[in-house]
């Protein structure tokens, strides 16, 4: 894997604005993510994550400002094209083409991803569900395998493509605990491998405990940046989650 | 001069006949997702039944209107409910294959029960007129563009102010939302379903006092509903007006002046293209999948 | 295997003294399961119901006409080029319909094979030619006889089957299915979505461009109103729903009841045949909306 040059970002957000009709759902976002950071992104529901995802990924294009990665404006370009480039996205409604088997969906992304022929896309997929656990289900359809497996099955299909940056948008939503600290220690190795991630979530341990810095997004604009420390303090952060059911954790 | 303002008016009153039967294809769609297939069918058996109610028992049409909105909704409300009901939550393409097979069914089992022949309802009044500065305005003609404004202005008026209206409100824009809040699913889409029969229905009886109907007439109705729909935006009711109107004057002004084959080939070509270019309808507050 | 007895029964049936009436009714399957299957290639693999197939078979239909009754070329490099025709003018039609979701793709598609039928009814008026005869038909040359179709429509058939076979196992395959199941997700991962869907698009006209010069030839004479008529484009989708969109033999076996269904009540009760078809839709969407091979498939 190609490191960027160190003074570089490799994901940079410029003045990121989206609006859909009279709803502004982000506006004037600046952020920049370092290669092999992972970076956390959180704000109460509605605060504009997903859509700040999209914009990456090119699902939509931003009224205003750019998405630079590795160093070339991306805005504008289909998913797919992002997507080969380096850059891919789980969602937060999982999403899988349930008649495949296990096996075929991680296949999708290495053939078409990472523009593997058949043979090799095959293998590297089956070492892939290896690693993320999944190897005892390779052969089954995948819309009759559980709910954490198909957010595991999400992540591997993501790492078939080989992508680079990695965005999570609630990957471990309706998780236990257990399952949890289980989907830390896999992200834990992914970045191990070079891999940069930014992470969209709700259990405030889980990204205050992962995140290397953290973006704070309230009503599509940002409100703090810092490490988890920083955050948990910021009282911008408090006020934001004043009346949600949350109360910010300090990080262990 | 005189010529164009002809054309105008056959076009602005052919528009509101558009309106008329494609209010309920765009209130259904709007609701459920559904793109019936088998609308124009809906528009047949209005006609038909006015048609034979006429026919055999010398009722005029505009009396069996009642009776065309009741019956057409009842049919409506029950296939919805016992049949299309049971896709709804499968991905649309599913839905209108079926709503298709449905349109097979009725639409040959009309055919073969009552024969391919042409048929008219032709009352004493039938070509009475108005004419206002040389402009002929026939009566039922005036009448369907009445009724479309009725429709337009009634569905709008039961979404907006009823507490029915607001249930299939809730229901077409987060189905589990609404669920959650008491609303019964079923019931709201059967009846949806039901009204948008209903109004159809009756258009079709007033469409057989002045068009030939025929039991194959459906297809192209619903085609044209869905033109209709389109340019003024699905799910959109009062769009259903500005959709008739524009595709009625251009059709007529086109028949006028170029060709009349032209105006088909003409519709078609200006759906693609609208689909293409602006699929939210000419006001852009239609639904885009 | 089956198949290889089955072909090879298949391939001596006109030699083996049939009736000719057999070797007609074979021919005419071997073509529909060709179509069925070119329909099969788009939309059974990709979920895109395209309403408007007939618009590339008619746009066969003709230009094999014109090529052979006006320009006299010979009846192989009329087809092939046909088939060039329809896939060209499926390009710039595909590019803007396929971006569209569902429903206003089976629209576009619809309103497309409709101005197609227009504009060739409208032609000689418009352009001011005398290009057609009559109701806008085109008479061709008397070609061979029912065996000559018999071994072209058999070998059409495999090669659409073939095709079907060879697209599920590929890449471009996985693009389609990708497709199918969670279009946005493909994209994310990778795939270029518009591009697959146009290639399956292309790949389809062709084939159905192709066959619609092979059934012009057969029919000696052809009108807009026979070779762009929507019942064309019901059947296929018909025998693929039945037979089981998306896999590879779906189509024969679709294609091959309907196309007898269709013999048996065609001419004498012509509306029974059309409302089985749509208690057959019904019944498969309702109950089986695999269709059968995919239904017994799942055993």
């Amino acid at each position: 894997m190609k490191k960027s040059k160190i003074d570089k970002p490799i994901l940079e957000g410029k003045h990121l604005t989206k609006n859909f009709g009279a709803l502004v759902a982000v506006h004037g976002v600046d952020f920049s993510v370092e290669q092999g950071e992972i970076l956390g992104l959180i704000g109460p529901n509605g605060a504009g994550k997903s859509t700040l995802f999209n914009i990456l990924m090119g699902v939509y294009v931003p009224d205003e400002g750019e998405v630079v990665f590795k160093g070339r404006t991306v805005s504008g370009l289909p998913p797919h094209k992002i997507c080969r480039m380096g850059m891919a996205k789980t969602s937060q409604i999982v999403q899988s083409f349930k008649e495949m088997t296990v096996l075929e969906n991680v296949l999708v992304g290495g053939l078409h991803g990472k523009n593997l022929r058949l043979r090799e896309a095959t293998q590297e997929a089956e070492e892939i569900l290896e690693f993320v656990g999944l190897g005892r289900v390779k052969g089954a359809i995948s819309g009759s395998i559980t709910v954490p497996d198909r957010r595991r099955l999400e992540l591997a299909r993501v790492l078939a493509t080989g992508a680079e940056v990695i965005l999570l948008d609630e990957n471990m939503a309706g998780l236990n605990p257990a399952e949890v600290e289980e989907v830390l220690k896999l992200l834990m190795e992914v970045r191990n491998q070079g891999k940069t991630l930014v992470v969209v979530e709700h259990i405030m341990q889980a990204v205050m405990g992962i995140s290397d810095r953290l973006i704070v997004l309230n009503y599509g604009e940002k409100i703090a940046e810092g490490t988890p420390a920083e955050i948990a303090d910021h009282r911008k952060v408090i006020e934001a989650y004043l009346g949600e059911k949350h109360a910010s954790h300090r990080p262990n | 001069m005189l010529l164009f303002l002809q054309s105008l008016i056959n076009g602005i009153l052919l528009g509101g006949i558009y309106a008329s039967y494609s209010a309920g294809f765009s209130l259904i769609f709007g609701v459920m997702g559904v793109i019936n297939i088998f609308h124009g069918e809906m528009v047949m058996l209005g006609a038909f039944l006015t048609y034979w109610l006429f026919t055999l028992f010398h009722i005029d049409p505009f009396l069996t209107l009642p009776l065309s909105f009741f019956l057409l909704f009842v049919f409506g409300y029950l296939v919805q409910r016992f049949v299309i009901h049971r896709v709804v939550e499968a991905p649309p393409m599913i839905s209108y294959i079926l709503t298709f097979g449905i349109h097979l069914i009725i639409a040959y089992s009309a055919l073969w029960v009552w024969t391919a022949d042409f048929r008219a309802v032709t009352t004493s009044y039938s070509g009475l007129n108005a004419t206002i500065g040389g402009v002929i305005i026939p009566y039922a003609r005036l009448a369907t563009f009445g009724l479309a404004l009725i429709v337009v202005a009634g569905l709008y008026f039961l979404l907006k102010k009823t507490e029915t209206g607001r249930a299939i409100q809730a229901a077409a824009q987060d189905k589990e939302m609404a669920r959650l809040m008491g609303v019964n699913i079923t019931r709201t889409y059967a009846l949806t379903f039901g009204i948008g029969a209903a109004v159809t229905g009756v258009a079709g009886s007033l469409i057989s006092t002045y068009f030939i109907i025929f039991p194959q007439m459906g297809l192209s109705y619903t085609i044209m509903a869905f033109c209709v729909v389109v340019l003024g935006g699905m799910g959109y009711i009062p769009g259903t007006l500005w959709g008739g109107l524009i595709l009625g004057v251009v059709q007529s002004l086109i028949a006028t002046y170029l060709n009349a084959g032209l105006s088909g080939a003409l519709t078609f070509i200006l759906l693609f293209i609208v689909l293409i270019v602006r699929p939210a309808g000419i006001a852009g507050k239609g639904i885009v999948d | 295997m089956t198949l290889l007895p089955i072909t090879i029964c298949l391939l001596i049936v006109p030699l083996a003294g049939f009736s000719g009436y057999l070797v007609r009714l074979l021919a005419m399957i071997f073509l529909w399961v060709g179509k069925a299957g070119c329909w099969n290639i788009l939309s059974g693999m990709t979920g895109y119901i395209d309403f408007g197939a007939v618009g590339y078979y008619g746009i066969g239909s003709y230009a094999t006409a014109l090529l052979m009754s006006k320009a006299h070329a010979p009846f192989l490099v009329s087809v092939l080029v046909s088939g060039l025709v329809s896939a060209l003018i499926a390009l710039p039609i595909g590019l803007p319909t396929l971006r569209l979701r569902g429903a206003y793709f089976g629209i576009a598609t619809l309103a497309f094979a409709e101005a197609m039928k227009q504009i060739i009814l409208e032609f000689d008026k418009t352009a001011g030619v005398r290009f057609f005869e009559g109701p806008h038909g085109i008479t061709l040359p008397i070609g061979p006889g029912n065996e000559f179709f018999y071994y072209f429509g058999f070998g059409v058939m495999v090669v659409v089957i073939a095709m079907t076979y060879w697209i599920r196992r590929s890449k471009f395959g996985y693009a389609l299915r990708a497709v199918r199941e969670a279009e946005q997700a493909a994209e994310l991962a990778g795939v270029d979505t518009l591009s697959a869907k146009v290639k399956a698009y292309m790949i389809s006209a062709f084939f159905l461009g192709l066959i619609g010069g092979i059934e012009t030839y057969w029919l000696t004479y052809i009108t807009p109103h026979m070779v762009f008529d929507v019942l064309i484009t019901i059947q296929m989708v018909v025998m693929s729903l039945l037979g089981g969109m998306g896999t590879v033999f779906g189509p024969a076996v679709g294609a091959s009841f309907l196309t007898v269904l269709y013999e048996l009540f065609h001419r004498d009760f012509p509306y029974t045949y059309t409302i089985l078809v749509g208690f057959i839709i019904v019944v498969v969407v309702l109950l089986m909306p695999k269709g059968i091979v995919g239904t017994l498939r799942k055993r």
